[in-house]
């Protein structure tokens, strides 16, 4: 079976399995933890829980990213 | 204004995260609009570096911005209901003190700063939507600055890229176009969205 999760409404296959924790998506998509705010199924997930947030195939998963200025 | 349109804003209570280049805009904004109250929040002082794009004056550099904002916004309406807190928001005293909010407007300049109170209020401030921006840096591209609904309780305003960095500054145009986006989703809000769900809720 395809590894694969829906990320900001566009599906990514994940060739060698899925990244284990949202902590481990975020180091693979190049996206800095402090500046993301993530949504699994709908639901927030704290920044203070990524690194133990599992991730399930198929999951719809939202990341909204921050940049500076103001 | 039509009398639905002046009660739904005279009962409004609208937060304000910041009170730099975006903050300061949208404090304007809605005080022109006359809202019921508005809490202001900021931990910073006017610097001479602000003035290219924060609603200050030359002759107020050093004052606290909280006092400055409250000086120029009773200027526009001497009646108007402010209330100023001189505090760096955090995880913990955001739900304190924004807690009769109705929409809180993020209007800080940091990233991460800005990640920290989208959080907070998604997670630990029930019913009340927060209008963020992201991505406002640079000049031109006007139309790439959009308001976007992520989801119930969060609109995202910007361009979604263009950070401050080395040869992107923040100008007064870009910056304004973002806060009266930010002004406009929250007139939006009180005015179509907080009626409807104030009547689903008395359901």
């Amino acid at each position: 079976m395809n590894a694969i999760l829906k990320i900001n409404g566009q599906e990514k296959t994940f060739e060698g399995g899925l990244p284990e924790t949202l902590a481990v998506l975020l180091d693979n998509l190049h996206i800095d933890q402090a500046t993301v705010v993530a949504e699994i199924d709908g639901r927030i997930i704290e920044r203070k829980d990524f690194f133990r947030t599992v991730l399930a195939q198929g999951q719809a998963i939202e990341l909204i990213r921050f940049v500076g200025g103001g | 204004m039509t009398p639905h349109v002046f009660y739904e804003l005279k009962n409004a209570v609208v937060g304000i995260a910041g009170l730099g280049g975006l903050g300061s805009n949208v404090a304007v904004a809605l005080t022109r609009l006359q809202v019921g109250k508005l809490i202001l929040a900021d931990f910073d002082s006017v610097e001479q570096s602000n003035l290219n794009r924060q609603n200050y004056f030359a002759d107020q550099i050093g004052l606290h911005k909280v006092d400055a904002t409250l000086t120029n916004l009773r200027r526009i309406h001497p009646q108007a209901g402010l209330l100023g807190h001189r505090v760096r928001l955090t995880p913990e005293n955001i739900p304190v003190i924004f807690k009769d909010c109705h929409v809180i407007a993020e209007c800080f300049d940091r990233a991460d700063q800005k990640q920290m109170i989208v959080e907070t209020v998604l997670t630990r401030m029930k019913d009340v939507t927060v209008v963020s921006v992201s991505g406002l840096a640079g000049y031109g591209r006007s139309n790439e600055i959009v308001t976007r609904r992520i989801s119930d309780r969060l609109i995202l305003v910007g361009d979604a890229i263009t950070g401050t960095g080395p040869g992107i500054p923040l100008t007064a145009p870009r910056v304004g176009i973002a806060a009266y986006h930010q002004a406009n989703a929250i007139t939006e809000i009180l005015l179509d969205e907080r009626r409807t769900l104030l009547l689903k809720r008395s359901v």
